[in-house]
């Protein structure tokens, strides 16, 4: 198994899932790398990658395993891929790393929120958000970090089981301070299996 | 000037399938600027373009000689109307160019309900639509290709040049003399009519279609743009002949794509390869205008069989899903087999010169059925010359006789046919370009004859937009005045007019008014004396041929394939099937 960093940036933040999930296959192929095949009526490659990015949000911490061998798969994927999907790094692992259950935290960054206070808001107790389906949620409880450096923002939000988009997170604070976020990337992404 | 994707991230993110308009597809031409870029432009969403060969082809021949070569796709109108309002102009893919900064734009004209879409691309990229008004402007040469340039009348007054036939070759040679030139100057223009396949609207020069006369040799990309989101056929496709050995007689690709050239199956088995090597592509399509034709069929699937990797499936015609030595040759998960008669019965497949018989259809449909296949769908047109009510009962009678043989065996899954019924459209350079359009009153009596004469049989039937009909009739035998209709059209809203639900039935008949243009002159019977509009241009295929065809169809004489024998159509010093007889 080979589990691998890669970026969806340059235009690529822009691919749905269902599509990157394509364009990685494909550049599999392209590049000669031998994907064992699950069992069933309907076999398929075996490639697991990390819980879906929101569309428009960039990233140069998704990550994915897939069931296969190679020495050079950084450059061989490299060569293969779409502009905007590059793979960062690598490793070989013994086990299925499970990136979609495994991955607890994500940081991200954004500019272009109104300046407010970092520590009265990460002293509330509560954030009672109201989503699309309008449906109400306390929040508080996923937000692990929040810092401002340089007019900068970098936060750090729960993914999986305790999900908060990165992009529903900056329009709360939109709404709250005022400004529009620009550039939101996701820098990081923290479970057992990350490096 | 570039456009930044980051600025538009709000848009983006507001429009059905974003990645229609990022770019950066592995396999794209890389975003270079040169002395000479050209951008193909294609006048329908990305999706559809995305599945054209020959616009790669197109791009692929600037390219060779070390132009730049670009995409731009129509944006669907979230996108259009988001960077209109943002003043942001029409960009190309790849360099994130307004399409205004080229040297030359090269629309591909596939099919007539995208002539609107052109000056829509046009508008969105800042580019006044006609010549006159672009003229003394510092704008690209808007030049216009594919099959619609047969009878460029309709886009005349919007366009620089006008590419006829095979544009593999002619194309880039033109870049070439702009370059010499030192831009569009009138120098330019005389000289670019000296080649074949060049009409220049401004000049009025007549012109011989560009003809690549060994498509072996002839330019193919074998590295393709692999498109962001599923496009509509999503394959490795290589072209294994230009032009058609039949001669059906409403097929104007039959016709324009004259002589039949056929690529060897070393040369196939070559592109096949790399296609997919370079796409990561599971499927190569053999396309062309009839691929059971392809005279080394056998040899070919069999040599694609053991050079392309393991699992990579081939997709074939319905009538050739046969077997070679035992081997099934179709291996794609099919399930639906898919005929075009096109005619009910045989006395009116015989007046349109389609070879196609019965026992042929049956026989094919029992040996797919043998093999698991549990769906078929079939062609057909309503409105062809002569037609009567029995040969549309032909229809029904030909569902029935495909469920007998389906009923000859216990099989596990119901049947399914499904009957598609277009509009017969009479076209520039066929034998039928004389004929009528059946009226709206008509082709609805007949829709009504054919729905009653299925009913029951368990048949799903659909119908093309007698509306839509009509106006591609229009627009394929219009003149210089359906130009201007064509401008008011667009002007009054007309866009994606070959999108059903698109259409915008009034805005058309109020450019009809506004333009003067009565669409019963366009859809009616010409005189074999009259002066057709498309005269001018010389496909090859000579006006005596097409006009002796049309004799044999109200005959009901079926003329038969070129393989056969040569029929003498004016092209037998270029055609290889002839043997370059005179």
């Amino acid at each position: 198994m080979i589990a691998f960093r890669y970026t969806k940036t340059d235009g690529a933040e822009y691919l749905s899932h269902l599509d990157l999930l394509r364009h990685i296959e494909r550049t599999l192929r392209r590049a000669g790398i031998k994907v064992n095949l699950s069992e069933g009526f309907h076999p398929h490659p075996k490639i697991f990658l990390n819980n879906p990015l929101g569309l428009g949000i960039k990233s140069i911490a998704e990550y994915g395993a897939i069931d296969c061998e190679a020495d050079d798969f950084q450059s061989l994927f490299n060569a293969n891929s779409p502009a905007g999907v590059k793979c960062l790094g690598f490793k070989a692992l013994d086990i299925n790393p499970n990136y979609a259950n495994t991955i607890e935290t994500c940081l991200y960054s954004a500019e272009g929120i109104n300046e407010f206070s970092v520590e009265e808001f990460l002293g509330r107790k509560e954030l009672v958000i109201v989503d699309k389906r309008g449906r109400t949620a306390d929040v508080r409880g996923r937000i692990y970090g929040l810092e401002n450096r340089g007019g900068k923002l970098f936060f750090t939000l729960g993914c999986g089981t305790d999900n908060l988009r990165p992009d529903l997170f900056c329009e709360i604070l939109e709404g709250e301070f005022g400004g529009k976020a620009r550039g939101l990337i996701k820098l990081e992404a923290h479970g057992e299996h990350t490096f | 000037m570039k456009i930044n994707l980051d600025e538009l991230s709000d848009l983006l993110l507001g429009v059905e399938k974003p990645s229609r308009y990022t770019g950066g597809e592995f396999g794209a031409p890389a975003p270079e600027e040169k002395k000479f870029n050209f951008c193909m432009c294609f006048p329908d969403v990305y999706e559809v373009g995305m599945s054209n060969l020959g616009i790669k082809i197109v791009a692929e021949s600037f390219l060779k000689r070390g132009h730049g070569a670009d995409f731009c796709f129509t944006p669907w109108k979230d996108f259009g109307e988001g960077i209109k309002a943002r003043g942001v102009p029409l960009y190309s893919l790849g360099l994130k160019k307004p399409l205004g900064e080229f040297d030359m734009l090269g629309f591909s004209m596939q099919f007539e309900l995208s002539y609107t879409n052109m000056l829509y691309m046009l508008d969105l990229a800042g580019i006044p639509l006609t010549r006159r008004e672009r003229a003394g402007g510092n704008y690209p040469v808007i030049a216009i290709g594919g099959p619609c340039t047969v009878n460029p009348e309709p886009l005349s007054d919007f366009v620089d040049i006008v590419f006829i036939g095979d544009g593999e070759s002619v194309d880039a040679d033109v870049a070439d003399i702009y370059l010499k030139h030192g831009g569009a100057t009138e120098e330019f223009y005389k000289e670019i009519i000296k080649l074949d396949g060049v009409y220049v609207p401004a000049l009025g020069n007549k012109v011989k279609k560009a003809l690549v006369p060994d498509l072996d040799g002839a330019i193919f990309p074998e590295r393709i743009t692999v498109p962001n989101c599923e496009s509509v056929h999503d394959r490795a496709v290589i072209e294994v002949m230009r032009g058609c050995y039949r001669g059906c007689r409403f097929c104007q690709a039959g016709f324009i794509y004259r002589p039949v050239r056929a690529r060897s199956v070393q040369t196939l088995t070559r592109q096949a390869c790399s296609l997919i090597k370079n796409t990561g592509y599971n499927e190569v399509s053999l396309n062309s205008l009839s691929t059971g034709d392809y005279p080394n069929l056998r040899q070919l699937i069999k040599s694609l069989k053991s050079e392309l990797p393991e699992g990579v499936t081939l997709a074939l015609p319905s009538l050739r899903v046969d077997s070679f030595d035992g081997d099934f040759a179709q291996d794609a998960r099919k399930t639906s087999l898919t005929f075009a008669p096109e005619a009910g019965s045989q006395r009116l497949r015989d007046v349109i010169n389609k070879d196609v018989t019965e026992e042929e259809i049956l026989r094919a449909a029992e040996s797919a059925f043998d093999i698991g296949y549990s769906a078929v769908k079939l062609y057909f047109m309503l409105g062809l010359p002569t037609e009567t009510d029995d040969d549309l009962l032909g229809i029904g009678q030909i569902c029935a006789l495909i469920k007998s043989v389906y009923k000859k065996k216990k099989r596990s899954k119901p049947l399914r046919i499904s009957v598609s019924c277009s509009t017969f459209i009479p076209k520039p350079f066929t034998p039928f370009q004389w004929e009528r359009q059946a009226s709206d009153g008509e082709i609805t009596a007949k829709q009504k004859a054919l729905i009653e004469g299925l009913k029951g049989k368990g048949v799903t039937l659909n119908w093309s937009d007698n509306f839509t009909a009509m106006l591609e009739a229009v627009l394929a035998r219009g003149d210089k005045k359906v130009c201007k209709a064509v401008r008011l059209a667009y002007l009054n809203g007309c866009k994606f007019d070959g999108w059903g639900k698109e259409l915008n039935r009034e805005g058309w008949l109020e450019a009809f008014r506004q333009a003067g243009v009565s669409p019963e002159d366009y859809t009616r019977e010409r005189d074999e004396s009259e002066v057709l509009p498309w005269d001018y241009i010389d496909v090859g295929v000579t006006k005596k041929f097409l006009l002796a065809e049309r004799k044999r169809a109200y005959a009901g004489k079926v003329t038969g394939s070129c393989l056969s024998s040569c029929k003498g159509c004016g092209l037998q010093s270029d055609c290889p099937a002839a043997g370059g007889e005179k």
